[in-house]
């Protein structure tokens, strides 16, 4: 059902820069790979939205670890619903692909720098990392 | 999230003598007015957003300043852990430089500027004028003490009372550091409101000369956020106790407990 699958874009390059920065300001950055970027899909089993970090925890399944849970971490509440992110728009059953800056230890979770659920998209990457505005260029939400 | 909020008013000596003229009823602010939310000035150079990261090399480091910069480089170990992780406040002037890009509020009063920083709801009050809190009431804290007065149009503020910072991550100070605040207002080449926040940190444990750094804000157009993150941790124990209640255990967790269980997920 689920997939990891290796994730170049224009847009995910700009996600590194605002995602590096924000992670570092609130607790370290040392166990994720702000290099490389992955989406993982799978089944939301918990999506709280908090500070001073997001906390996912995904059902991902395939072939060659099968089926399990997987903890991700992103931004703060404030810069969630900076993006776009409205209460209750992530649910438990709902079935999720996220782009992560992955561990630095090749297991599973990392970084959330991306994610779509239900035909939504919130990204941080349009946002500055000065200002945490969104820029003139930036993608925060659509499909 | 815009919003309408009301223009940022430099009122000059002269706009202000018309002012009361116009409407003797209504209060005439003396001085410029920080009043309002603002954010990282966007239109123009200054350093990165967040306060985060080491200490410059090119501090004018004391030979103990070295030290126990060197000794927190090895407590916050590789995973380099800071205050934030922990919901612990920032801290003065740490929270000035608007770490990791959140608003600021400042409401202001003739006697009063009261500063919140969205993270963590931080919040620090600077005293104008002559009512002050005598020296030997002032509770050390990360914010410390802030008197100021007007110079002119220039808010200075001198903060003491400090707690210990070395894990003020960009620019470090012991419990005997005195920092010199300045606060003032102009419009840039757009017409948008610039406030300049300049602070010095003295410090004869840390540093060799007076260190000094400053941060421009913009207005910002939208709300501040609640951000308290603190009770979640107090949220853990009560379901932790509810859980032993509907088992009919003794009810007796503790916070220690809620800490083992977060250290096991890690």
């Amino acid at each position: 059902m689920s997939t990891i699958r290796s994730f170049v874009s224009a847009v995910g390059a700009s996600l590194l820069v605002f995602a590096a920065l924000d992670a570092a300001a609130h607790h370290s950055a040392a166990q994720f790979d702000f290099g490389q970027r992955v989406t993982v899909e799978g089944i939301i089993k918990e999506f709280s939205v908090k500070n001073p970090h997001t906390m996912a925890i995904v059902e991902l399944s395939d072939e060659e670890r099968g089926t399990r849970d997987a903890e991700f971490e992103g931004h703060s509440a404030s810069h969630f619903y900076r993006a776009g992110y409205e209460r209750g728009m992530a649910k438990p059953g709902d079935k999720i692909a996220i782009l992560i800056a992955p561990r630095g230890d090749g297991e599973d979770g990392g970084f959330i720098q991306a994610f779509t659920v239900n035909g939504r998209t919130i990204g941080f990457g349009g946002l500055s990392p000065e200002t945490g505005r969104p820029t003139a260029s930036g993608s925060t939400s659509g499909e | 999230m815009p919003r309408k909020r009301p223009t940022t008013l430099l009122l000059l000596p002269a706009a202000a003598a018309a002012l009361t003229c116009a409407a003797a009823a209504e209060p005439v602010p003396e001085h410029p007015d920080f009043t309002g939310l603002w954010m990282t000035y966007s239109g123009g150079a200054q350093g990165r957003a967040s306060g985060f990261g080491r200490p410059g090399a090119d501090l004018p480091l004391t030979e103990e300043g070295r030290r126990r910069v060197e000794e927190y480089r090895q407590l916050a170990g590789p995973e380099r852990l800071n205050s934030a992780t922990f919901c612990a406040s920032y801290g003065v002037p740490t929270m000035m430089s608007l770490p990791g890009s959140y608003p600021i509020e400042f409401i202001q009063k003739p006697d009063q500027l009261t500063i919140i920083f969205e993270v963590g709801d931080e919040t620090r009050r600077i005293y104008i004028g002559g009512e002050q809190l005598p020296p030997e009431q002032r509770l050390p804290s990360r914010a410390g003490y802030s008197e100021g007065y007007w110079d002119g149009d220039t808010l200075v503020v001198t903060t003491t009372d400090l707690l210990d910072g070395q894990d003020q991550p960009a620019h470090p100070f012991s419990e005997q550091a005195t920092i010199d605040e300045r606060f003032s207002l102009e419009e840039d080449e757009n017409g948008t409101s610039v406030l300049t926040y300049q602070a010095t940190i003295t410090d004869p444990v840390y540093y060799t000369e007076p260190v000094t750094i400053e941060r421009k804000y913009e207005p910002y157009d939208g709300f501040i956020i609640p951000y308290s993150c603190q009770d979640e941790i107090w949220f853990e124990l009560l379901d932790m106790r509810r859980e032993q209640l509907e088992a009919g255990e003794p009810v007796d967790a503790r916070m220690s407990d809620v800490y083992a269980v977060r250290e096991g997920k890690e």
